[in-house]
């Protein structure tokens, strides 16, 4: 029996569950580093006093700027220092570093440095900083706010939207939200007294390319910095771009020559470290007299903060609308603008989901939107529009493997039972008080993508590849050496089950390394759901290697043909037969008596193996059922169904776990939590108390249902799963929200839609305050 | 999100708790659950010089029942009044009976989350005195008295004085809030209770406590108190709505009525959680439910 396909219980857990894990606060032994960090929005900075370093002490140390490239021409280029020069840019930018004994002590010196600024007015949201004369956030390397600007079109755009049945125009608003990890950001820096060799322990998810930038910066060879994600409290993306306070954290390890760390507190990680997720897109799209959807037309604007994130940069967001718009729709013609606009405003990051979250929710609030127009459910309209023959290449030449949207969509359906689903809301609705409203959403998730989908962004560097190195122990042990950078997610579990079928053990005999540029092959790390298909797919060629080599051992061992040796069980043994040698016993062989190997062969039982797939597409249906308080704008959400399409399930309880997760923070999207900024740049959700992740009791049980399409496009037929909650979830419960409102006339599309804005949009369809419910 | 130097006091006696206010004055405060002063302190938006802990004092967590009213002692925990209980006069400990034996514990189940409300205590949050606690808002709309201990004296004061804004009470700085005399209404009365928060837990954006009294000859309600959180400073209490209930008997046009004019009765404030019209809508949806609620209807 194969372990590809078993939900076996996860190898991180009982570290994690005991509490004996070790996250970077739990290193200590460290002084203590603390941020003085700009209270403006915009300012020139006339003088900072008080006992701190400050962007002189960088320079002339000689450490460098850090430039996050895209090479295209419509591509503004900045090199932003470490710590803020001359401007700030947005509430909580670093100006100045300060060293305590203590944290408490840190706070106490970081309190007495005085920052004289000269404060200037600042652009904050979307219409702010495209407003004709608004406050420009870099007016010295650009006249406009406009810092990248896509735009395409295909032939016969507008003839086909001139000539099309029906006509739906459309906008849609995606508030500002953070990753909140559990854990914030932190790293703990030592250098060694003698060699002047530096360790950085620092909870992120790329440790190979943050060792990179960060030698690059300080100018120091990369052979003499070891960087170690140890136990990561998640991620989410917000740990994928350079954090700008660890280069800073390995600068005063090594001009301190002691122990320093820095560990973030939540006021700080919700004020300056990445935001995510701020957009708006208008779409005009054309239906034939069939309902389908021939011709679609966006305009999208992304709000991409004070500065770019290396090596990512803020073309992130509006350039992935830009090329993933059509979603698992097959619009002939697709015409798209796409800006990332600057602000003063928090720095923008990959977020799980990307920009995959809004342009889902436009699509499917278009979807809904245009059903009653056309005389179609939402159920049919979508039926007659999504993909079914494959592969197919979308407009902007994106290729989906096979994938199974409306089969996804028919079995939610059934699921969920949406007759009775409509004769109950029915009843609802005579009856008054809270009102039932369900929503369907059907997406597409391109994941697991390589060099080539990396280049094609035309990136400064261009992240891709997995390199995995694989070698048998003479116990007979596997470990495996990743450059993917697992926190959380139960690669190492699955990576196991991997090996164990290939070379026939166990996977409790398979260990992996990761997360430690002293004993991993370079790597790009975990993100963009990508890590069980390159790292997955690596190892498994490499786990293919290993098993030929294991082979050849045992046929020459058991005096048999290579190709008649089959392993499994912990044994290598001749097919049809009983005859055979422990795996264990070729392991010996393979290191003590070399003697006794095949000619020409390498002693030792060590292999490696890259994978650089283009991509490959996930699908899912997600259907939230709500229900929603007229009188009061309360949403809660009862019920959520998903049906995910993620390929061949490696540990389908890991992929569950992963789905969960996802929804948990789409649900969040939707409805709790929003990053708002005043309108002079003052951030306003800097605590818990006003930043509101769910807690359990605003989350339903979350039934999830698994089709499995292989990819063609993988070597494991795994798809990625790691953003599909996110995507679909928001507008799943924005459709949901609208269902339940439907007979008022309500239409809200800005998310989260929190009650003020349900309550608002309650009063303005029915054009009176709605009297309370008894 | 570490707090500033101060130095801690642990009395083991009342007299040591009100020596050491006395002595400290305002920069001494006072150190009960911990579930509000401590995160304020870490935010560095308090910073006393001197916490006095009363955590080791004996004698301020009991709870007995005296002439038609309970005593709360100030370190009484939250979850102590999800299932209330009093020494009665003869020194026998009952469930507590009576409107307010019914209501205690359908406040309490809002009071934070079940970690919050192991720790947090009755005392603490009414000298807290945040205008959306529950337990403030409870008091205000009860009339509850608060009785405060400094050395050598002790005064008691009316809930009606105590909450002055934000944040901030009648208490002196030397003075220490030692129990909460809470009425426990009879069976002629009817309250209600109905909070709306962004999640489970939170403190309300806006909540409402109503109790009335009828008349039972008639059924008419005799008095008539309504109490707001979420509007204001402090937790107010709406006469003009309550005026309108009087001589009415309890139904879904009456308390509507009543809750429109409660609606325009508030002037709020807004804020990120709520702008003043979304307030005003909720304070109107939130007094008709927690009437209907007194009154026996699904809210």
């Amino acid at each position: 029996m194969s372990w590809v396909g078993r939900s076996i219980r996860r190898v991180e857990d009982p570290t994690l569950l005991r509490g004996v894990g070790m996250f970077v606060g739990d290193i200590g032994g460290a002084a203590a580093v603390r941020f003085v960090r700009s209270p403006v929005a915009s300012g020139l900075i006339r003088a900072v006093r008080g006992p701190a370093y400050t962007i002189e002490d960088l320079d002339a140390d000689g450490v460098g700027n850090i430039e996050a490239v895209l090479h295209r021409p419509d591509y503004v280029r900045l090199a932003q220092p470490l710590l803020a020069r001359e401007r700030v840019r947005y509430v909580g930018e670093p100006v100045a570093v300060v060293v305590g004994d203590t944290a408490a002590e840190a706070e106490d010196l970081a309190e007495q440095v005085e920052l004289d600024i000269e404060p200037l007015p600042a652009a904050v949201g979307i219409d702010g900083a495209l407003a004709p004369g608004a406050p420009l956030v870099h007016p010295d390397e650009s006249d406009s706010n406009v810092m990248v600007a896509g735009e395409m079109a295909t032939p016969g755009l507008a003839e086909a939207l001139d000539r099309a049945h029906a006509v739906v125009d459309l906008e849609i608003v995606s508030g500002r939200q953070a990753a909140l990890p559990l854990e914030a950001r932190g790293s703990h820096a030592v250098t060694e007294r003698f060699g002047g060799r530096t360790t950085l322990h620092a909870s992120i998810q790329a440790p190979h390319m943050v060792r990179t930038v960060i030698c690059d910066l300080l100018g120091m060879p990369e052979a003499d910095l070891r960087v170690v994600a140890p136990d990561v409290g998640g991620a989410f993306g917000q740990k994928l771009p350079l954090a700008r306070e660890d280069a800073i954290v390995v600068w005063l390890s090594r001009r301190l020559g002691r122990p320093v760390a820095w560990i973030e507190d939540r006021s700080e990680n919700l004020m300056a470290s990445w935001h995510s997720r701020e957009q708006r897109y208008r779409l005009r799209a054309g239906f034939d007299a069939e309902a389908h959807l021939e011709s679609l037309q966006a305009d999208v604007v992304a709000n991409v903060g004070a500065w770019p994130c290396y090596p990512i940069t803020w073309g992130v967001e509006p350039l992935m609308a830009l090329a993933e718009l059509p979603g698992p729709y097959t619009p002939e013609h697709y015409g798209v603008r796409s800006r990332g606009v600057a602000s003063h405003t928090c720095p923008m990051s990959p977020y799980r989901g990307v920009s995959r979250p809004a342009i889902t929710l436009a699509l499917e609030r278009l979807m809904d939107i245009a059903a009653p127009r056309l005389g179609l459910d939402p159920v049919e309209i979508r039926r007659r529009n999504l993909q079914s023959d494959f592969p197919h290449t979308s407009p902007t030449g994106l290729r989906h493997d096979e994938g199974t949207y409306r089969e996804a969509m028919e079995l939610a359906v059934r699921h969920v039972d949406l007759g009775a689903f409509r004769s109950r809301q029915h009843v609802a609705r005579a009856a008054g008080g809270p009102q039932p409203g369900i929503g369907i959403c059907t997406f597409s998730e391109r994941t697991g993508y390589g060099t080539p989908a990396f280049a094609a962004r035309a990136m400064g560097v261009t992240p891709g590849y997995e390199n995995v190195e694989l070698s048998m122990d003479p116990s007979g042990y596997v470990t495996v050496r990743i450059g993917a950078s697992p926190h959380g997610q139960g690669l190492e579990t699955a990576l196991s089950q991997i090996v164990a079928d290939e070379v026939g053990t166990d996977p409790g005999r398979v260990r992996v390394v990761a997360s430690d540029t002293d004993r991993t092959p370079y790597g790009w790390g975990s993100f963009a759901s990508r890590a069980m298909v390159l790292a997955g797919g690596a190892t498994y060629l490499a786990a293919q290697q290993l098993a030929t080599k294991l082979g050849s051992l045992a046929a020459e061992a058991l005096e048999a043909a290579a190709d008649d040796i089959v392993l499994a069980d912990g044994r290598a043994t001749v097919a049809g037969t009983s005859v055979g040698v422990d795996i264990a016993e070729l392991a010996r062989i393979a290191h003590h008596h070399t003697q006794r190997l095949p000619a020409g062969a390498t002693p030792g039982l060590s292999v490696q193996a890259g994978y650089d797939p283009a991509g490959t597409f996930s699908n899912a249906c997600h259907v939230a059922e709500v229900d929603v308080d007229p009188d009061t704008g309360g949403v809660s959400v009862r019920r959520f169904v998903v049906v995910e399409d993620a390929g061949r399930l490696i540990n389908p309880m890991i992929v569950d776990g992963q789905i969960r997760g996802g929804v948990v923070q789409g649900i969040a999207n939707a409805l709790l939590e929003e990053i708002v900024y005043d309108e002079d740049g003052n951030i306003l959700t800097t605590s818990l108390m006003d930043y509101l992740p769910p807690t359990v009791a605003e989350i339903p049980d979350i039934e999830i249902l698994h089709l499995e399409t292989l990819s063609d496009a993988t070597v494991t037929g795994a798809k990625g799963v790691g953003e599909g909650g996110t995507i679909g979830a928001p507008a799943a419960v924005l459709n949901a929200v609208n269902d339940a409102l439907a007979h008022l006339g309500v239409e809200l599309n800005e998310m989260p839609a929190t009650p003020e804005r349900v309550r608002a949009a309650v009063r303005s369809a029915t054009g009176t305050p709605a009297g309370p419910t008894n | 999100m570490k707090p500033a130097r101060f130095a801690y006091v642990a009395p083991d006696s009342i007299e040591d708790v009100l020596d050491a206010l006395d002595r400290f004055g305002d920069e001494a405060k006072v150190l009960s659950g911990g579930q509000s002063l401590v995160p304020m302190m870490n935010f560095r938006l308090a910073r006393p010089e001197v916490i006095v802990d009363i955590g080791r004092v004996g004698g301020l967590d009991g709870m007995s029942v005296v002439n038609g009213s309970l005593t709360v002692g100030a370190r009484v925990i939250h979850a102590r009044l999800e299932a209330p209980t009093g020494a009665m006069p003869d020194g026998r400990t009952e469930p507590l009976g009576g409107v307010l034996g019914s209501l205690l514990p359908e406040v309490a189940r809002f009071v934070g989350h079940l970690p919050i409300r192991a720790r947090g205590t009755f005392g603490g949050s009414i000298a807290h005195a945040d205008p959306a606690a529950e337990w403030c808002i409870l008091a205000r709309t009860l009339d509850a008295e608060m009785v405060a201990l400094r050395r050598g004296g002790e005064r008691v004061i009316a809930a009606a004085d105590f909450f002055e804004t934000v944040f901030t009470t009648a208490l002196e700085p030397e003075e220490l809030l030692a129990a909460v005399h809470l009425p426990i209404l009879g069976d002629d009365w009817r309250a209600g209770f109905c909070e709306f928060s962004r999640r489970a837990g939170d403190f309300a954006v806006v909540a409402a406590m109503t109790a009335v009294r009828l008349d039972p000859a008639t059924g008419a309600i005799s008095e008539a108190r309504i109490g707001v959180g979420g509007v204001a400073g402090v937790p107010v209490r709406l006469p003009a709505a309550e005026a309108t209930l009087v001589g009415e008997v309890p139904g879904a046009e009456v308390h509507a009525a009543a809750a429109e004019v409660a609606a325009g009765e508030v002037d709020p404030a807004g804020d990120l959680h709520g702008s003043a019209a979304y307030r005003r809508d909720l304070v109107r949806a939130m007094v008709a439910r927690a009437l209907a609620q007194g009154a026996g209807a699904p809210g």
